[in-house]
């Protein structure tokens, strides 16, 4: 390996450094979740509801529990009962969170909701048995729909909500009437983007180790978020009287001091934003469910008396794009039935059920209009979104939090007087709403889609309408109307410059007029998006006054006795290539090798703690920020050490190719071993250097922009949308890892491909998941992912830490850029795109081919 | 009929090395492969033939452990991703070039694609883009958009060229 790696003498950040995960990766030796087989583990298969909408009358476990092999089979009744159940989170003024357990015990509320847990000596004995429970159901009328939601003779999915909404909320910023009466012109346009799938390869899996002398419990999970799958099953299984658990607490004192000492922490070091927390939430979900504060105190006390968390231990991971971000219900099942019958369990999902309930996200309606002069100057926004959660709002965040964040970025890049929006959250009986890589991305694409119809009711450019409204370097520092701070990190407009020289827009239109004559259709079109990775510093209070406390990243840095460096983050790899990038920001902080470093992730015992883990873009600016502070501080203890040994100021110290040297007397050097080693020798039991920091992005931060430019050919003969080029012009500050940054931005747009042209969770209208295996739910393939051209702009920020997120960018734009190309296309035959899918039998509508039946 | 209880004696030959195994009749190939064999290179994306993940060569050619029963395997010779690289570690040379173009991400689905390139360099040495991309179309990958994968191909097609005449 070593022979990749050589140092360039000019630092490892901004070099294509291949990938350290790859030794073990392609060789067959990864270690993913399903390949974990702890001695004696028993295999589970659940037992999920076929109907969307039902009481569940009886179950009758008898014939599967006879079954050969079948160790347990387990209903609400067992699993519940030594259980607590998912408590609001994330609560927001004017929102309904529903309290739900592991499995449903009276009610199932959607096509594969978990109704009993089968345990057996293999999983084709479980699945086996899983055929044999009986249970009877009788079916309530299904909500299969947002306009069913709202219907207010609809059957409520969730009692104590106010029918099935479960959120409203609205927010003006400036005088909307007053800008929308001034304005020439009012264009309004109802959007709806259809129900869409993370699909990662790798499906949810979870292996529960049972120590069979202690009873403690390790967690093998593919989960973007190791800390809080490990708080969470803490919590949901310690299921005691109040009491007992306040005289638990009292009697540990070990566990009292560790508490106070956590907490006086966690105050201090997000003491500004605490202050600003309101407590509107948690009013709005009473005044709804009463019994909620109880069941918070009795899991807040719960984990005060438990003694014993478990371990989570999460290594390699097949993906997640969000979905292995929240906390499942199987996963509390399955730790409650390790528990109860002390034996390991090992479940790994099959790919109908992700398919059902791995998680769904993105369904969305939009009615946006923009107040425009005729001259193109955008002036006014409205928006009315309404997003589809399903029956179970994904765990810990639902889709009251993301319509937040859609709220703050919909004004996007440009300059609006005036802006209005309304969010509503409702329940159907559809599979759980969950994260999917850029979960506002809704706004992007509604707002760019917006802009082109403006444009085209203007018989204007839509890149002249951009370039008319879009905020430029002149006038910075500004703020985005809904608050967050514009510094010269908001590059989107030099993106779109940049862009535009890239694509000649005259050859294209000669382009397009010979392709015409064949009979073929052209189109091209533009999206524009910034994002918050990690965003200003007054970024997450816009969103949501408080959460600025959930944001912070925690790294170790270590200098062992051996002079080997570590790094542990609490971020959670699955794709991203962390282990490579943090190799790279840790060794050029400490003038090493990245062969030199280790970096440990996944393991609760070893990392630090984290809310989020891997997801919002975050592993760049704010695990790379984290990792490239405590790397320096520990080179400060190293050198400091060794400007002793070498009789030297620290301040000529220097590091090059691991020698630890006075500038200019390389001969005379230390090794990073002798330096720890003389620590050591002194105090045997010393950990030589070792540095933790917390880091928030605060004074740092910044913003990462993105072009997106589709091109678009139609064929009219059968709906196919072929695209011969795809250009995509971002700006995420200073790359780490060019090669890594380009495959985050490709596969970020396969996705946007997939859900414009290919992907969709399709229900029927009784609520019937249409789409269950891959030949319904259809993932792109080589033939349909065009090579993706990508042009990097690197605008440094006013910080230190210039690092700024990509993960999710490329998802962010593509939907936008290619729904406008095909309306393009098709312009020409009257062609108005409003949703976001359009397969080919909607591409033959929309140009007049065929009639909507 | 109860098939859960009947089994079968087969004989393949995996990596080189032949094995008597005695496999449930309804257990799949990828089974055994994972979990008798303890190979777990070879993984399981979606269990219906569509994502290739499991795909690994029989008799040179690639197919889908997850669709063929153990007992059809019985005296064929099976090549799965532990097979690929040296006895020393060294990679195979579509190992070496897909870490060089920074081929995957996750790499769950990665032997899947691996196994269908080294069949298809076998039939084609040189193939153009646009052949790759057909072969590798019954591959799903959900990271990369598979540009990557593509280059890594054509990347090996170079190294195999120069490793060839090197010799």
């Amino acid at each position: 390996m070593s022979a990749d790696h050589q140092t360039s003498g000019l630092g490892f950040v901004g070099q294509s450094v291949k990938r350290v995960e790859d030794q073990r990766l392609l060789t067959g030796n990864g270690r993913y979740v399903a390949d974990i087989n702890p001695p004696g583990v028993l295999h589970a298969a659940f037992v999920r509801s076929p109907f969307p909408h039902a009481t569940i009358d009886r179950i009758n476990v008898s014939a599967a529990r006879r079954a050969p092999g079948v160790v347990a089979v387990m209903t609400a009744a067992e699993i519940n009962a030594i259980t607590n159940p998912f408590p609001p989170f994330l609560m927001l003024d004017g929102m309904y969170t529903p309290l739900f357990w592991a499995l449903s015990d009276d009610r199932v509320r959607h096509i594969g909701d978990p109704v009993a847990l089968v345990l057996a000596e293999s999983r084709h004995l479980a699945e086996d048995a899983a055929e044999l429970v009986e249970v009877d159901y009788t079916a309530l009328e299904p909500v299969a729909s947002i306009a069913d939601a709202l219907r207010p003779t609809s059957r409520q999915v969730w009692p104590k909500a106010d029918g099935n909404l479960l959120y409203d909320s609205s927010t003006e910023y400036g005088d909307v009437d007053a800008v929308f009466a001034a304005a020439d012109r009012v264009i309004t346009e109802r959007l709806s983007c259809q129900r869409q799938s993370n699909q990662p390869m790798e499906t949810r899996g979870t292996v529960i180790e049972v120590d069979p002398r202690t009873g403690h419990l390790t967690v093998h999970s593919a989960t973007q978020t190791s800390h809080v799958l490990r708080w969470v099953l803490a919590a949901l299984t310690e299921k005691r009287s109040m009491g007992s658990s306040i005289a638990a607490f009292a009697r540990n004192k070990d566990r009292r001091t560790a508490f106070i000492a956590g907490a006086r922490s966690f105050m201090a070091t997000n003491k500004d934003s605490l202050g600003n927390q309101d407590n509107s939430g948690a009013r709005s979900q009473f005044r709804k469910d009463r019994s909620f504060p109880i069941h918070m105190q009795r899991i807040g006390l719960g984990l005060l008396a438990k003694d014993d968390y478990p371990t989570v231990l999460a290594q390699d991971i097949g993906g997640g794009f969000g979905a292995k971000g929240s906390v499942h219900r199987e996963d509390v099942a399955l730790a409650a039935a390790a528990i109860a019958l002390g034996r390991s369990v090992k479940w790994i999902e099959d790919r109908v059920e992700n398919l059902t309930d791995g998680g769904h996200a993105r369904e969305e309606d939009l009615t946006v209009s923009i107040a425009v002069d005729h001259d193109g100057t955008m002036r006014g926004l409205k928006v009315d979104l309404i997003v589809d959660q399903g029956a179970y709002p994904g765990f810990p965040v639902g889709a009251g939090f993301t319509t937040q964040i859609m709220q703050v970025m919909f004004p996007g890049s440009y300059r609006f007087e005036a802006f209005g929006m309304r969010s509503r959250v409702v329940a159907t009986n559809k599979g759980k709403y969950v994260a999917y890589r850029g979960p506002w991305a809704n706004e992007t694409w509604a707002r760019e889609r917006m802009v082109d119809i403006v444009a085209r009711a203007l018989r204007m450019s839509p890149v002249e309408v951009r370039l008319r409204n879009m905020i430029g370097e002149s006038e910075m520092p500004t703020h985005m109307i809904t608050g967050p701070t514009i510094d010269e990190t908001m590059s989107v407009r030099k993106t779109l410059e940049r862009a535009l020289q890239v694509v000649d827009l005259d050859a294209f239109e000669r382009e397009r007029a010979e392709a015409a004559e064949q009979g073929r259709h052209l189109g091209i079109g533009f999206a524009c998006y910034h994002e918050a990775a990690p965003g200003p510093p007054d970024y997450m209070d816009s969103v949501n006054a408080g959460s600025d406390a959930l944001t912070a990243e925690v790294a170790r840095a270590t200098i062992e006795a051996d002079g080997s460096v570590v790094v542990y983050t609490s971020q959670m790899p699955h794709g991203q290539s962390h282990e490579t990038t943090y190799s790279q920001v840790a060794a050029d902080e400490l003038g090493v090798s990245i062969d030199d470093v280790k970096v440990v992730w996944g393991d609760t015992r070893r990392t630090p703690f984290s809310l989020i883990g891997t997801g919002g873009s975050r592993g760049g600016p704010l695990g790379g920020g984290a990792i490239k502070r405590s790397s320096r501080e520990v080179r400060r203890m190293l050198i400091e050490e060794a400007a002793r040994m070498l009789e030297a100021s620290v301040d000529d110290i220097e590091i090059v190719g691991g020698n630890i040297h006075v500038a200019g007397v390389p001969s005379r050097g230390l090794t990073f071993a002798e330096v720890a080693g003389a620590v050591t020798a002194t105090d045997p039991s010393a950990h030589p250097f070792d540095a933790t920091v917390t880091y928030n992005g605060k004074g740092d931060g910044g913003w990462s922009c993105a072009t997106h430019v589709c091109f678009v050919d139609i064929d009219l003969d059968t709906g196919k949308v072929a695209i011969p080029r795809y250009v995509v012009v971002e700006d995420c500050g200073p790359i780490i890892n060019p090669a890594i940054v380009d495959g985050q931005v490709r596969g970020g747009v396969a996705q946007g491909i997939g859900a414009v042209l290919y992907e969709s969770s399709i229900y029927d209208e009784s609520a019937n998941l249409q789409a269950t295996t891959y030949m319904d739910y259809l993932i792109p393939t080589t033939m349909e992912i065009p090579d993706i051209e990508i042009h990097h702009i690197e605008t440094l920020s006013p910080g230190e830490n210039d690092f700024r997120g990509v993960g999710e960018g490329g998802m962010i734009g593509a939907p936008a850029a290619i729904t406008n190309a095909i309306e393009d296309a098709l312009a020409g035959r009257g062609a108005r795109v409003t949703t976001q899918y359009l397969p080919p039998t909607t591409i033959l509508e929309l140009a007049g081919v065929i009639r909507p039946d | 009929m109860t098939l859960a209880g009947d089994t079968l004696t087969i004989s393949v030959t995996v990596n080189g090395e032949t094995t008597e195994l005695t496999v449930e009749t309804r257990r799949m190939l990828s089974d055994v492969i994972r979990d008798d064999l303890g190979l777990t290179g070879t993984h399981l994306g979606c269990e219906h033939g569509v994502c290739g993940a499991c795909t690994i060569l029989l008799d040179g050619r690639p197919a889908r452990s997850c669709l063929m029963l153990a007992a059809q395997a019985d005296g064929s010779e099976i090549t799965t991703i532990e097979g690929l690289a040296s006895t020393d570690g060294t990679m195979h040379p579509v190992q070496q070039a897909m870490h060089d173009s920074h081929g995957f991400q996750c790499a769950f689905c990665a032997s899947g694609f691996m196994l269908t390139t080294v069949a298809l360099l076998a039939a084609e040495p040189k193939p153009s883009r646009e052949r790759i991309r057909r072969e590798l179309s019954g591959n799903l990958c959900r990271c990369t958009g598979y540009q990557s994968i593509i280059d890594g191909v054509e990347t090996a097609v170079a190294l195999i060229d120069t490793e060839g005449s090197d010799r």
